[in-house]
């Protein structure tokens, strides 16, 4: 009968028996264990940046955006749009100094420096933005404790890096950057009823 | 007596290596007997047979529900009726997999149809890798199994493309539409199946992804996207009930994506009939005495020993075994009391020498293509054992 087959008829390299040589994990490119790891958030951002004190700054808003944009306000009350040459130029100073080292965005003290207000490159880097812009940085910045630290500390309030987290988490779209936006997300966001290495609940 | 045949377990490590991480149960015993059951060539034959026509029954009764308007009586939720009607019309949703739960088969009992999980099966690791590595394991080359089910897979994944029998034009047909496949965060066996059919999907030729429930976003008028990109093909191994119940809205934009040609889903929201045990009913109306059924309805059956089952129930919850007089015999506690019951007459399932009790669970993907089996007492839970087989 052709519905029944020995295991010495299934060929090695591929299907069933490739799967048996090597398994799932090995024929992914991310495996599963991986995927929870802190990934750079590949939506664009609209940043909103505050000038604290002279010279230092904070991120005010962010919200996840169709593109990426960046506004800086300053303590004077005026507003300006960064333009893409200038967001790259900032980022590229400030990528300097986390390759060398010297940047208190991945300094153990980053979150003390930091507290008081950044540099605009710093701000941008710390903010989603700089997860978009800066993603050829990769893995030395989202990997980096310190980083994560720093770029909490970057935040105007704790309430907006909180609500900067939770709207990209969910994906939701910000109402003043997509407020014409009919696309939801977020479902099923409390995860499995059965969680963890357990057994599934359904299919059978 | 279920013919058994002791073998060599497979060590944990390998089991994860190859992906498959939910080998201990919640009570610590493992998941995977150290047994095959031994079937024969004749009995994978009717096994194969039984699969064949009762798909061909269903497909009958969907028929008639969808003409006679019976997504009601059979539980179907009101904000999925649509969808259901639309996917059961346009040819092009296609039904990936289903896995029937049978009764007998073995044992001289013959084949009963307990249920058909036609919308979310798992088991899929297990019947389709599993039960292979464990011959591999013990050094048997030589010995056979009814396991088509990877092979049958990947043809089905080029059906969707090609929608004919024949899988020859697919590479010709395919335009690139992208394939999205979908759990629910958190749950790593049902993670895994569904990684597990992306990967068969590769093969087949697909450009595919994966993505959690919660990062995808849905657009009534546009579709589904996942990091901007737009994805045509969507499986999600997510109950279309559990949609409907627990997230109404995505059962709205769903509905709309799909009236709007926005994306094709799977397994088709019409898979929720056959999903549905109200639909067994049905079936007894339109094939009563069927050897392969069972009698089947909503009210309970006069003095005969029955089985009482929630129409949307998981893992043997809320199910209740009775007396022909009503006496609860046996009586899982479940959350799923509130929908609607089917009585469904009792049957005696295969047992061993110890009195444990196996089902078979036979996967459809186009044809039957594979065979498993669960062990446990009088109702499958979810500590129930999986058990692989093999054809001597």
């Amino acid at each position: 009968m052709k519905y029944i087959k020995r295991l010495s008829q299934i060929s090695t390299g591929v299907g069933v028996g490739a799967l048996l040589a090597v398994g799932l994990s090995g024929c992914q490119q991310k495996p599963a264990d991986q995927a929870a790891a802190v990934q750079p958030q590949q939506k664009n951002a609209f940043v909103v940046i505050e000038e604290v004190t002279p010279g230092k700054y904070k991120i005010a808003e962010e919200f996840p955006a169709k593109e990426t944009r960046i506004i800086l306000k300053k303590l004077d009350g005026t507003e300006k749009v960064l333009t893409k040459a200038e967001m790259d130029e900032l980022i590229k100073k400030e990528a300097a100094k986390i390759e060398q080292g010297t940047s208190p965005l991945t300094s153990p003290e980053g979150a003390q420096m930091t507290s008081g207000g950044m540099s605009i490159g710093q701000a941008i880097l710390a903010s989603a933005a700089g997860a978009i812009l800066g993603s050829w940085i990769g893995s030395k910045l989202f990997n980096n404790p310190n980083y994560r630290n720093a770029r909490r500390a970057g935040y105007k309030s704790p309430s907006a890096y909180n609500r900067s987290v939770n709207s990209f988490k969910k994906g939701a779209r910000g109402s003043s950057s997509r407020a014409r936006s009919t696309r939801r997300s977020g479902f099923f966001g409390g995860g499995s009823r059965s969680m963890g290495m357990g057994r599934s609940r359904f299919g059978g | 007596m279920v013919s058994l045949r002791p073998v060599e377990p497979l060590d944990t490590h390998y089991l994860e290596e190859l992906g498959f991480v939910w080998h201990t149960d919640s009570d610590e015993s493992p998941y995977l007997a150290d047994v095959l059951v031994e079937v024969t060539e004749k009995e994978a034959e009717a096994y194969y047979e039984a699969g064949n026509t009762l798909y061909e029954m269903f497909v009958e009764a969907g028929e008639y529900v969808i003409e006679h308007n019976l997504l009601h009586e059979i539980g179907i939720p009101f904000n999925l009726v649509d969808l259901v009607r639309e996917s059961w019309e346009n040819e092009v949703h296609w039904h990936l997999y289903g896995r029937f739960d049978l009764a007998g088969g073995i044992d001289g009992k013959p084949i009963k149809l307990l249920e058909f999980n036609a919308d979310t099966p798992t088991a899929l690791f297990e019947t389709a890798i599993i039960q292979w590595a464990i011959l591999k394991r013990n050094g048997m080359e030589e010995a056979a199994q009814f396991n088509l089910v990877y092979e049958k897979l990947l043809e089905n994944f080029k059906r969707l493309v090609t929608l004919e029998e024949s899988v020859e034009l697919f590479h010709e047909r395919y335009e690139g539409w992208r394939f999205l496949f979908t759990s629910v965060r958190g749950n790593v066996e049902e993670e895994n199946t569904v990684r597990l059919l992306q990967h068969i999907a590769d093969e087949a030729g697909y450009t595919t992804e994966f993505a959690y429930i919660d990062e995808i976003e849905f657009d009534g008028e546009e579709g589904i996207f996942y990091q901007e990109e737009n994805y045509e093909l969507w499986f999600k191994l997510i109950p279309w009930e559990d949609i409907a119940l627990e997230e109404p809205d995505l059962a709205r934009l769903l509905t709309r994506i799909v009236l709007n040609r926005k994306a094709i889903i799977f397994n088709p929201a019409y898979t929720l009939m056959f999903q549905s045990k109200g639909f067994l009913k049905i079936l007894w109306d339109l094939y009563p005495g069927h050897p392969l059924l069972l009698e089947s309805s909503f009210e309970p059956l006069e003095g005969k020993m029955q089985v009482k089952k929630p129409f949307f129930g998981r893992e043997g919850e809320s199910v209740a075994i009775l007396e022909g007089d009503g006496t609860v015999l046996v009586d899982l506690p479940g959350e799923y009391d509130a929908f609607p019951p089917l009585y469904q007459e009792y049957v005696e399932l295969p047992r061993d020498s110890e009195g444990r009790k196996y089902q078979a669970g036979l996967f459809f993907a186009y044809e039957s293509c594979g065979l498993g089996y669960r062990r446990g007492g009088e109702i499958m839970n979810n500590l129930s054992k999986f058990v692989g087989h093999v054809v001597v």
